[in-house]
């Protein structure tokens, strides 16, 4: 069976795959205990899954394992530096965007790669990149604002 | 008084797991010697199971076993023994489980339930409840009737697919409607709709070689299940341990039971491994339990003055093939489809009945939505015949002090204020006048005002036990389970305003676990912060006491002279000898060593006292034990060439009583008001013409996204204090779905002319009446 590897959150890891359909979520949750990424449609509809593949944001739930043999990773387990949380985190925190809590992680990393690309990121852009994200316990409006907040936070910091 | 803690936007207490990604849900727990199984469903609605091959299956690398329910005896329920955990000769529903395979991974056990072969021979199928109802329908269960049942409850009608019928007979409805000036009447849809949780629902099981049963479960209802797997596997309830890790979600589909029992009695076969199940989003569609299904009629009758003078209902559920998750629904539905308004006469009979889909369970709002859907929409057809404002008729009927509502309880004062509430959001919604339509859209506003009462069991409480630290800092143990709606942090509020302690001295368990958190009867109707908010005052204030009696003995003075104030214990007439909490925490200790007093370990306990079930002649009695009332508005726009409909406000204001977290109440009312604008807009579940249900995942079933969500919200709040309540606080966090259909539809009733009663309306439903109208 073929082997990929993989640099998450800064760590090289070489992965045994058990078949080549396997997902990267799979990997992520299964082999390297990244239980963070969370899986909830398993056909990239509602972003739960949401990581950073080379930077990119990418649902992790479909993306191939083998696809992503060399990438760089980021999960929300390496969104934080040790105990201190990151801006966007906070931002969700404060601005009462977090409910159950499932889809948040795909939303903060999605968040970031947006804020880092386009640290002014109007409105409109905002709204886009939500599109991908689905909620069903905030109705929206605190994450919206958990968005907001984080692009006012990031530019200050 | 002045508050320190509630009514702020305090954070919440489980934010920082949730937001690094370390919360627990119950798909990332891992536990040694663990099965994953994979669920082969029948894929037709209903058939008789001619013959079941697993050979082939258990040939298959990785697989440990393939269970079937070939001599499955089980029957479970809480109130209704209708199911068995996996079909045995039969399959009721398309998603019903035939056979799990259990194999060492995820991947080995899907391809190997790929080669379990099974016949099936067709048997004719129902989906719609008034057919299923006829006389003379093919039958779902033959057992129907004869099923055991909690008698005085639930009332199956033999030979028939009706299983449970609920009567509400208040007064003389025929005489109510010969003296009325004015009649509307119309028949409904609500359709049957998923929950949607973004967290699919997931267990882990294992028998004990010893004969004890250990589960892991996403779900709402901890020591329901504990109790109906000591039922299912006839052994005691102290030889079960569950425990519940958090929830992504649940809007009533985690409550109850659910997938539970299916991986119970895999695991069953299994003894010593652990079987871990977790649904994909398709099966949480087709093998979990879904919401709503209701057909119905109403009829009001008024007075020339607007008066409301009778009310006759009839409804049928398509509550799936199974009814002990959904007869309670049904019952409610019935108490409460008057919505917040007096009707002296009414009639109602409102029937769960079985049909060829998955099984009905709770969903946000809990039959509320489903019958205040009508008389919303009728309220709204009455004013315009009576040539009054909406809100006049509303405001002439509402329930309030000394008023009685369908089941004959009186309203009190402290059930809040539909007056104020109504004020409000009129002022809110008036403030930006409605454009006046225009080439491109048409503009409409509409108005809706609903009641919610929670169901429960007669006997459901809520415990807390509390443990103070020699350090100061507390522990609140309660088994409210933490599903997103806050009550964590609501609890934990609750806790520090009523011990005058520094909220960061507050603690609550984080994971509930049957073996050691209090036995609660499950997390639902809203009820946590209500009725586990009242248990942990109590708590609280014992814990004081306790205080108080220690250090008198320290002092050595009575009782009545020592002040507590958080921080210690002091005598009054010697306020510079203080005592710190933390000295007094396991009774004080003298210098020698020598102890007084007691360990500040307490426990408050509330039952929302009264409760009975409704009498079975009249379906009236003491059946709610509180109300919580509101009002909703919206402004909206439809655009001409599409039908497609945005919300420009979206007003609510509701009376909880006391807002204890400003910034979680205002997300429970945003989250209900969005997931209340997918029941009317666009969710409904289709179904084939092979009775196969067909939008299975996200996409297919949309559900809304940022771009449905109102341009502008309005929440406010008007506070009745409700002394029942921990600092007179009263449910809410299903209520804002409550009213969300019936108010968007007065609003395209409004822009349009057209008389919507079926959800969801869509933007091809909305052109469509439009092309029919110009037509006209």
């Amino acid at each position: 069976m073929a082997a990929i590897t993989l640099k998450v959150n800064g760590t090289t890891h070489t992965i045994e795959l058990e078949h080549d359909r396997v997902r990267l979520a799979e990997i992520l949750r299964e082999q390297l205990g990244l239980t963070g990424t969370k899986v909830g449609c398993g056909v990239g509809k509602c972003g739960s899954c949401t990581v950073l593949v080379n930077g990119e944001p990418v649902t992790s739930c479909t993306l191939l394992a083998r696809k992503a043999d060399g990438a760089e990773i980021l999960t929300i387990e390496g969104m934080a530096d040790g105990a201190v949380l990151h801006p966007i985190q906070e931002a969700f925190l404060d601005a009462g965007a977090v409910q159950c809590g499932f889809c948040t992680p795909g939303l903060i990393l999605r968040t970031y790669s947006l804020l880092r690309a386009h640290p002014t990121a109007d409105d409109g852009q905002i709204v886009e990149m939500l599109r991908h994200h689905l909620c069903r316990c905030t109705g929206y409006e605190a994450i919206l604002a958990a968005v907001k907040l984080s692009r006012e936070r990031m530019q200050s910091a | 008084m002045s508050l320190r803690y509630i009514g702020k936007g305090v954070r919440r207490v489980d934010g920082a797991d949730k937001v690094t990604g370390q919360a627990m849900f119950v798909a990332d727990i891992t536990v040694p010697r663990m099965l994953h199984a994979k669920v082969v469903r029948a894929g037709v609605p209903h058939a008789r199971i001619v013959s079941l091959s697993t050979t082939e299956a258990e040939g298959m690398p990785g697989v440990h076993k393939v269970v079937t329910g070939q001599g499955c005896e089980i029957l479970f329920g809480t109130c209704l023994w209708d199911q068995p955990p996996i079909a045995v000769d039969r399959v009721r529903h398309a998603g019903e489980p035939v056979a799990v395979v259990l194999a060492l991974t995820e991947h080995q056990a899907e391809e190997a339930a790929k080669k379990v072969k099974v016949e099936y021979e067709p048997l004719p199928f129902l989906l719609d409840p008034v057919e299923a109802a006829k006389p003379g329908a093919p039958l779902l269960h033959e057992k129907n009737g004869s099923y055991r049942r909690v008698e005085y409850i639930v009332h199956s009608e033999a030979g028939s697919n009706i299983f449970h019928r609920y009567k509400l007979r208040k007064g003389d409805t025929e005489a109510g409607f010969a003296a009325a000036d004015v009649v509307v009447e119309e028949h409904f849809e609500f359709p049957l709709s998923a929950h949607c949780a973004l967290e699919p629902h997931g267990a882990i099981c294992r028998f004990t070689q010893g004969g004890d049963i250990e589960m892991w479960a996403s779900n709402q209802a901890p020591f329901v299940l504990r109790d109906v797997l000591a039922d299912m596997f006839k052994i005691p309830v102290t030889r079960i341990r569950v425990r519940i890790p958090y929830l992504g979600g649940g809007f009533g589909g985690k409550s109850d039971v659910c997938i539970e029992p299916l991986v119970a009695y895999v695991a069953s076969k299994v003894p010593g491994w652990a079987v871990k199940l977790v649904l994909s989003r398709k099966e949480v569609f087709v093998g979990s339990l879904i919401g709503r299904g209701m057909k119905g009629r109403m009829k009001i009758g008024a007075r020339k003055d607007g008066t409301f003078i009778a009310l006759e209902a009839e409804m049928f559920f398509s509550d799936g093939a199974y009814g002990d998750t959904s007869w309670p629904v049904v019952t409610v539905a019935g108490h409460n489809c008057t919505g917040p308004f007096e009707f002296p006469n009414c009639k109602v009979d409102s029937c769960g009945v079985y049909t060829n889909t998955p099984p009905v369970g709770a969903y946000r709002g809990y039959g509320h939505p489903e019958g205040q859907f009508m008389a919303g929409r009728l309220v709204d057809m009455l004013a315009r015949k009576l040539g009054m404002p909406p809100a006049d008729l509303m405001r002439k009927n509402f329930l309030c002090e000394g008023r009685k509502n369908g089941l004959g309880q009186e309203i009190k004062r402290s059930h809040g204020d539909l007056f104020a509430c109504l004020d409000k959001v009129e002022k809110a919604i008036g403030a930006t006048p409605l454009p006046a339509e225009d080439d491109t859209y048409l503009y409409g506003r509409g108005m809706a005002a609903m009641m919610k009462a929670p169901k429960m069991a007669a006997n459901a409480s809520s415990t807390a036990y509390l443990q103070l630290s020699n350090d100061g800092s507390v522990f609140i143990n309660l088994s409210g389970i933490e599903m997103g709606q806050g009550c964590q942090t609501a609890f934990s509020q609750i806790a520090a305003e009523a011990l005058k302690m520094p909220i960061e001295r507050i603690r609550m368990y984080r994971d509930v676990d049957t073996q050691f958190t209090p036995w609660e009867w499950q997390t639902v109707a809203s009820m946590q912060t209500y009725r586990g908010g009242r248990a942990i005052v109590l708590a609280c204030e014992r814990a004081v006491e306790l205080l108080r009696q220690n250090a008198s003995l320290v002092f050595d003075c009575p009782m009545e002279e020592v002040e507590y104030d958080g921080e210690a214990c002091f005598r009054r007439s010697l306020p510079g000898n203080r005592l710190p909490v933390g000295s007094l925490a396991r009774g004080y200790m003298f210098g020698n060593g020598l102890t007084v007093g007691t360990p500040v370990q307490t426990t408050g306990t509330y039952r929302v006292a009264g409760v009975t079930e409704p009498d079975p002649e009249t379906g009236m009695g003491n059946a709610a034990g509180s109300w919580t009332f509101g009002v909703q508005a919206a402004d909206i726009r439809i655009e001409k060439a599409t039908g497609k409909i945005d919300v420009l406000h979206y007003a609510s204001c509701f009376d909880p009583g006391r807002v204890i977290n400003p910034v979680t109440i205002r997300g429970q009312i945003a989250g209900g008001v969005v997931q209340g604008l997918g029941a009317a807009l666009m969710e409904k579940l289709e179904f084939g013409a092979n009775g196969v249900a067909r939008n299975t995942n996200f996409g297919p079933y949309r559900i809304p996204t940022v771009d449905d969500m109102p341009d502008r919200f309005t929440i406010e709040f008007i506070e009745t204090p409700n002394p029942e309540g921990p600092f007179c606080a009263k449910p809410i966090g299903e209520h804002p779905i409550v009213a969300v259909a019936p108010t968007i539809l007065n609003a395209i009733r409004n822009a349009t002319g057209v008389e919507f009663t079926r959800l969801p309306v869509r933007p091809e439903d909305v052109l469509e009446a439009l092309r029919r109208k110009e037509g006209v």
